[in-house]
């Protein structure tokens, strides 16, 4: 069984029909990147994903178990959505730091939020009974993010007071310390200067090794060829083409896909 | 040397009364305020409408104006008269400046980036969580500047509460010039610049300590 299937997504702002039956699914441990040109309804889909838009159609679940049903408005109610929204971490194209909060608290506010809440209905959060020990749970899980996206040294340190790749990698470090099913990207690199999106990247192909799955939406075509496993070409609200990185960027068939990568070798990608 | 003692004392107790005035209108005026600055930003469009149109009629005719209702027309209604004219003043001043503070409330909250509920909202906070975890320290450091502003506007307008008869530093210092002695007016700056002087150094610090972050 797929860890997530999403199944004809139909989504329109007005009148304008942004995503036009979407359907996908991903294994876990795969990287699904999509790519295609802006406007194509990818950051849209991904929005959806996460429950930030509203889909009008469609089906999503996650190990089996359905999440939204575009049907059954009993999914649409704001605490479900809130619950749902913890099978998938999110990537923002402008990091979306909270400013106030140095790197160390900007990873644990939202655990510790979600283990105060937990450990009052249910009466545990992740094996811990106490808040006190949930809590030494969650710093010690915060200090080995950090170590993983190499920023130790920058715990204490406010978002203001670092490059835009650093702010990117306590971003991925933020989304994962909620232990999310599903990781997804939205443009990671798109905000950064070209010599800082390498460190971003490698954070990313890092997770790849530890069989996090990902969805990353991206302009980085050698990127996407490197390290996903699947990739869908979104062309005006549809899925142009879907494959693997040989099938669709080495050979692709439609003739849209063609000449949206062409686009990209022209400049040696 | 007498003279000067007998009006500073005047004049202080004058201005004990401006003090209460803005103590108390302050204290309540800013969670009024931002009651107000929720309702102008309600998605309830008949919510939004009339608190838009109450900021619209406070902000739009003269604080002056507006304490002469507060204790003119109680009376005429309803034949009650509140028993202490500082009370209507109060009460002119608070509704005044919550209207003002409820702009700067709803432009310092409009101002935060929609990215930071975002984040918020994908790490599975509440609507509550983001706003008092999140959102509002953030609208705390926007606003600084601009209610610094108004506070000190609102130490000044207290003196309007002589309209009323109220016993505040300038009806003191009227009631000296109408005896001959002009000075005292002049001298009642000097109790407003010192109070103002306190309060722009108590900001100056407030802006400070908000200085180690940026955004």
């Amino acid at each position: 069984m797929a860890l997530l299937e999403v199944k004809n997504i139909k989504k329109s702002f007005g009148r304008t029909e942004v995503l036009k039956d979407i359907s996908f699914s991903l294994e876990k441990g795969e990287v699904l990147a999509i790519i295609g040109s802006s406007g194509s309804g990818k950051t849209t889909l991904l929005r959806c994903i996460n429950f930030l838009e509203t889909p009008q159609e469609g089906v999503i679940s996650v190990n089996g178990e359905v999440l939204f049903d575009g049907a059954d408005p009993s999914k649409k109610r704001e605490s479900e959505i809130r619950k749902n929204r913890l099978h998938f971490g999110m990537v923002f194209q402008q990091f979306n730091l909270f400013p106030q909060y140095t790197v160390f608290e900007n990873l644990i506010l939202a655990p510790q939020l979600m283990a105060k809440e937990q450990i009052k209905v249910k009466g545990e959060y992740m094996g811990a009974k106490t808040y006190k020990q949930a809590q030494d749970e969650i710093k010690s899980e915060a200090e080995k993010l950090l170590k993983k996206v190499g920023l130790t040294e920058k715990s204490k340190s406010y978002p203001c007071d670092l490059s835009g790749g650093q702010q990117q990698r306590v971003a991925i470090a933020r989304a994962l310390a909620l232990n999310p099913d599903v990781l997804c990207f939205d443009e990671p690199t798109s905000a950064l200067d070209p010599e800082l999106t390498g460190e971003v990247l490698n954070v990313i192909k890092g997770l790849k090794s530890t069989d996090s799955t990902m969805i990353v939406v991206t302009h980085e075509i050698g990127f996407a060829r490197d390290v996903a496993d699947k990739i869908i070409f979104m062309d005006n609200g549809v899925i142009e083409e879907e494959g693997t990185p040989a099938q669709v960027i080495e050979n692709p068939k439609s003739p849209r896909t063609k000449e949206f990568l062409s686009r990209f070798n022209q400049f040696g990608d | 040397m007498d003279q000067f003692s007998t009006v500073t004392g005047q004049l202080l107790e004058g201005f004990s009364q401006n003090c209460i005035i803005f103590a108390v209108t302050l204290v309540a005026a800013i969670p009024l305020g931002l009651i107000i600055s929720l309702g102008s930003m309600s998605k309830f469009a008949p919510l939004k409408a009339l608190t838009r149109t109450f900021v619209w009629i406070i902000r739009g005719t003269p604080l002056m104006l507006q304490i002469f209702v507060v204790f003119y027309v109680p009376p005429l209604l309803f034949g009650v008269r509140m028993r202490e004219r500082i009370a209507a003043a109060i009460i002119a001043f608070i509704i005044n400046y919550a209207a003002y503070f409820s702009e700067i409330f709803r432009g310092g909250i409009e101002g935060i980036p929609k990215g930071q509920y975002e984040a918020g909202q994908v790490l599975g906070m509440k609507k509550s969580q983001i706003f008092f975890k999140v959102v509002l320290m953030q609208v705390f450091k926007r606003i600084v500047a601009p209610m610094s502003n108004e506070i000190i506007t609102l130490v000044k307008d207290t003196s309007l509460a002589r309209v009323i008869a109220i016993p505040e530093i300038l009806k003191e210092a009227e009631n000296f010039s109408k005896q001959g002695l002009i000075w005292p007016l002049f001298y009642t700056g000097a109790f407003f610049l010192l109070f103002c002087g306190v309060l722009t150094l108590l900001f100056r610090f407030i802006e400070k300590k908000l200085d180690y972050y940026k955004g």
